[in-house]
C-alpha cells in the first residue's frame, strides 16, 4: 500500500491501467459481455412470447449463403444466420463460465479457508480430498460425470464445477496459513471473536484477490471445455452453442464452406485469449509476488 | 531415504482408497445401473436384471438386507393402476386398488421370481386383512397400515372377509448376507483385478484396455518427448534473449497458442495438412505415417502452456545468486545458461514431466477419436457416448492410480537429489 492509503484494489487498477494490452483485453471482455447480455435478452423475448427465435428458423433456400450484406458471416446447412447463432453461443460459453465458477468457487475457498486456519485433521482431511480429485484424468472424470448426470447443461456444469476447485482450494489453504500467523489475526484472536468472524470477515478479503485471478483463468478455461463437450454431443443439444457450430461446420468446411467454421474459431480464440491475457495481467497487478513473467 | 519411502507409500494409501471410492459414488450411487440405456427402451425386465446380475448393480450400495428387484417396480396407485391395470376383479379408484372379496391374486410380476432367495412384501392398505393361501392371515385396520409378506415364490394372495384397499406395493429381495453389496462386490473385483465386461462390445475390459495402451503409447509417447524437448529449447531460447523484443514475440505466441481450442487444431490441422495439402492420410491406423499428423497437432496444441511454463522456471534460475557469481567470475552467457541454469532447472522439469507420464496412458481422447487411432482415448470417448460405466470406471481408476505412483516417483526422485526433502 502506498502512503496516500490507497485500498488494494485502487492501487491496483492503477497498475492494470498502465497496461495497455490488459486494457484493450478489458476492452474484448466487456464486448463478449455485452453480445452474450444481448443474446440473453433476445432468448428471454423468444421464451416468453413462447416461438421459435429467428436463430433457430431453418430457411433450406438461405443455406450455405456466403458472408454478405443480409447475412454478415453467412448462413449454415440450414439457412441460419451464423452470426446470430455466434452470439447465441456466448450467452452458452458466459453460462458455462459464471455457473461453473459459482460452483466450483463457493467449494474452494471453503475448504480451503478451513484447511488453513484449522490445520490438523481438518488440514489432514481437505487434503486428502483434494489430492484425490486431482489424481482422477481431467477431461475423462468431467465427462464421466456428465455421462452419469445425463447430457445437456446441468452434466457440464456439475462436470466442470465438481473438479475445478482444487487449484483454488490448494492457493486459498496456503494464503490462509500464512495470513494465520500475522499480528492482525492474532488481535482479532485475543478480542475474542470466533473463528468464522476471523476467517470470513478478516482473512477473506486479504486473499480475494487470488479468487478473482483464478475466475479470470478458469473462465476461458471452463468455456473450452464446453466447446469440446458439446461437440462431443454430450454437452447442449437443442441450442447453438459453440462447440455445436463447430461440429456442423466441420464437414462442410471440406466442401469449402469456411465461413462458420472460421467465424466460431475466431470468436473463441477472441474470447480464450482475452481472458488469458487479462488473468495474468490481474495476477500481475493484484498480487506482484504470484508474477509469472519474469521481468 | 527407505523410512521416507515407506512414509510417503502409507500416504499413498488414503489417495488410491479416495479414488476408488469416487468411482463408486459416481457410477454407483449417482448413476446407478445404466442397464436402460445400454440395452435399450424396450429391453424386457428381465434382461435388465441379468445385465444388473452380471455386474452387481442389483445389490444394496453399501450393506442392507434388503434390495430392489426389476420384477415388480414399486407402485404408489397415485395415478394408475400401473401392473394391476386389467387384472380380474381389481378396481382402481382415487390413488388405491381395490381388492374384491372372495378373489386370490397373484402379483402381477414381469418375471418369475428367483427360487434362491426370499423376497419380502409390503402392502400398505386398510380395511379387511390378507391371507397368504395356506399361512395365517394378516390383519389390516381401519386405518392404512403397512403389512410385510415373507414370499418365497409366488403364493396368492387372498382378501379375506371384506374387500381389501391398497395405497401402495413394494416388492424387495432379501439378501442372505448383508454385506453382499455393491461395494463389497466392487473391491472384490479389483483386488483379482477384475475390471468388469464391456456391456457395448461383451468383452472384457483388462482385454480392451490392454490392446488400447499400445496405440495410445505409440501416439502419445513422441508427442510427449518432442513436445518437451521443443518447448524447453524455446524456453532457454526466451531466457537467453529476455526482455527483448524475441522473448515477447514468444511470451504472446505461447498465449495465443494456448487460446486455440483443441478442437480448432484438430480440425483445422485434419482439414489443412490431411485434407487440402495432401501430405498426412486423414484417418485411421495402418502405417507409422499415420501417426505423424495427430503427433504434430498433439505437439503443437500443449506446446504454448509447457513453453510458458518453462520460460517462467529459466527465468526464476536466472535470477538466483549462483549465476549472478558464475557471470561475475567470467563465464559466458551460453555457458551459464546451458552447464548452470538448464542444470538446475532441471529439478523441476523433471518433476513435471514425470507426473505428466500417468496421461500418456489415455493419450488424448480426442485426438484419437478424431483419427481412429484405437487407443485408450478412442475406447474411453466410445464408451461414455454409450454409457460403457466398467469401461469408463476403469479407465478412470488406473489412470488415477498411475497418477498417485507417479507423484510418489517425484517425491522419491526429489529425495535422493536434494536431501533437504527427507527432513521436512
Amino acid at each position: 500500500m502506498s502512503e496516500k492509503g490507497n485500498s488494494l484494489w485502487s492501487d491496483a487498477w492503477r497498475r492494470l491501467k498502465k497496461n495497455r494490452l490488459a486494457m484493450v483485453c478489458l476492452g474484448i471482455v466487456a464486448f463478449y459481455t455485452l453480445a452474450a447480455l444481448y443474446g440473453e435478452a433476445v432468448y428471454q423475448y423468444y421464451q416468453a412470447k413462447d416461438q421459435t427465435a429467428f436463430y433457430q428458423k431453418t430457411d433450406l433456400g438461405q443455406a450455405y449463403q456466403p458472408p454478405s450484406a443480409g447475412h454478415l458471416m453467412g448462413t449454415d446447412a440450414l439457412g441460419r444466420d451464423v452470426m446470430q447463432r455466434l452470439i447465441q453461443g456466448t450467452r452458452i460459453a458466459y453460462k458455462v463460465g459464471i455457473i461453473t465458477a459459482l460452483i466450483a468457487i463457493p467449494i474452494g475457498v471453503f475448504f480451503g479457508c478451513l484447511a488453513g486456519y484449522f490445520g490438523g485433521r481438518v488440514d489432514d482431511f481437505v487434503v486428502w480430498l483434494y489430492s484425490t480429485v486431482a489424481s482422477i484424468p481431467g477431461l475423462l472424470f468431467i465427462l464421466a460425470i456428465a455421462m452419469v448426470v445425463g447430457k445437456g447443461l446441468l452434466g457440464i456444469y456439475l462436470g466442470i464445477g465438481l473438479t475445478t476447485w482444487v487449484g483454488l482450494c490448494r492457493l486459498i489453504r496456503g494464503e490462509v496459513m500464512k495470513h494465520k500467523g500475522q499480528a492482525y489475526v492474532q488481535a482479532a484472536r485475543a478480542l475474542g471473536l470466533s473463528w468464522p468472524r476471523i476467517l470470513f470477515r478478516h482473512i477473506l478479503p486479504n486473499v480475494f484477490h487470488v479468487i478473482i485471478v483464478t475466475f479470470t483463468l478458469r473462465f476461458p478455461a471452463a468455456v473450452s471445455t464446453e466447446v469440446i463437450m458439446s461437440f462431443l454431443g454430450i454437452g447442449v443439444a437443442t441450442e447453438p452453442s459453440w462447440g455445436l457450430m463447430i461440429n456442423s461446420a466441420r464437414m462442410r468446411l471440406w466442401q469449402g464452406v469456411w465461413w462458420e467454421m472460421t467465424f466460431v474459431t475466431l470468436a473463441i480464440f477472441g474470447l480464450v485469449l482475452a481472458f488469458n491475457l487479462l488473468g495474468d495481467a490481474l495476477r500481475d497487478a493484484l498480487d506482484p509476488r504470484l508474477r509469472t513473467e519474469g521481468n | 531415504m527407505l523410512r521416507y519411502i515407506g512414509k510417503r507409500i502409507l500416504q499413498m494409501i488414503p489417495t488410491v482408497f479416495g479414488v476408488i471410492l469416487v468411482t463408486f459414488v459416481l457410477f454407483n450411487m449417482v448413476g446407478g445401473s445404466p442397464a436402460q440405456q445400454v440395452l435399450g427402451p424396450h429391453a424386457q425386465a428381465d434382461t435388465l436384471e441379468q445385465f444388473d446380475e452380471q455386474r452387481g448393480f442389483n445389490k444394496p450400495l453399501f450393506i442392507g438386507r434388503r434390495t430392489t428387484t426389476r420384477a415388480y417396480a414399486d407402485s404408489d396407485f397415485e395415478r394408475t393402476a400401473g401392473d394391476w391395470q386389467g387384472v380380474n376383479g381389481v378396481v382402481w379408484t382415487n390413488g388405491t386398488i381395490i381388492l374384491a372379496a372372495g378373489g386370490e391374486y397373484t402379483l402381477p410380476v414381469k418375471f418369475a421370481l428367483r427360487t434362491d432367495c426370499k423376497y419380502d412384501l409390503e402392502i400398505e392398505g386398510r380395511a379387511g386383512g390378507i391371507t397368504m393361501l395356506g399361512r395365517e392371515q394378516l390383519k389390516l385396520s381401519k386405518d392404512w397400515k403397512k403389512i410385510h409378506l415373507r414370499v418365497k415364490t409366488l403364493e396368492k394372495i387372498a382378501p379375506s372377509g371384506a374387500p381389501v384397499e391398497i395405497r401402495s406395493i413394494k416388492l424387495r429381495r432379501i439378501m442372505s448376507q448383508p454385506f453382499d453389496s455393491q461395494f463389497v462386490f466392487y473391491l472384490t473385483r479389483l483386488a483379482h483385478l477384475d475390471f468388469g465386461v464391456s456391456s457395448s462390445t461383451n468383452q472384457r475390459v483388462s482385454k480392451l484396455m490392454l490392446d488400447g495402451i499400445g496405440p495410445s503409447l505409440m501416439l502419445a509417447v513422441p508427442v510427449f518427448f518432442i513436445g518437451l524437448i521443443t518447448s524447453v529449447m524455446l524456453s532457454l531460447f526466451c531466457a537467453f534473449w529476455r526482455d527483448t523484443w524475441v522473448d515477447r514475440f514468444f511470451v504472446v505466441f505461447s498465449v495465443a497458442l494456448m487460446s486455440v481450442n483443441y478442437l480448432v487444431w484438430i480440425v483445422g490441422g485434419q482439414y489443412l495438412l490431411g485434407f487440402k495439402l495432401g501430405w498426412f492420410p486423414v484417418w485411421g491406423f495402418e502405417a507409422v505415417r499415420y501417426i505423424a499428423l495427430p503427433a504434430l497437432i498433439g505437439i503443437f496444441s500443449g506446446l504454448g502452456a509447457e513453453l510458458r511454463f518453462y520460460r517462467t522456471v529459466m527465468l526464476d534460475e536466472m535470477h538466483r545468486d549462483y549465476v549472478r557469481t558464475a557471470q561475475a567470475k567470467g563465464a559466458s552467457r551460453t555457458g551459464v545458461l546451458f552447464k548452470h541454469v538448464l542444470k538446475n532447472a532441471m529439478i523441476p522439469i523433471i518433476t513435471n514431466t514425470v507426473i505428466a507420464i500417468p496421461f500418456l496412458y489415455t493419450g488424448s481422447l480426442l485426438l484419437e477419436s478424431f483419427f481412429g487411432i484405437p487407443g485408450l482415448g478412442y475406447l474411453g470417448i466410445n464408451a461414455i457416448n454409450s454409457s460403457d460405466v466398467d469401461v469408463v470406471r476403469a479407465i478412470v481408476l488406473v489412470g488415477s492410480i498411475l497418477f498417485v505412483i507417479a507423484n510418489l516417483l517425484t517425491d522419491i526422485c526429489y529425495a535422493a537429489v536434494d536431501p533437504r526433502v527427507k527432513l521436512k
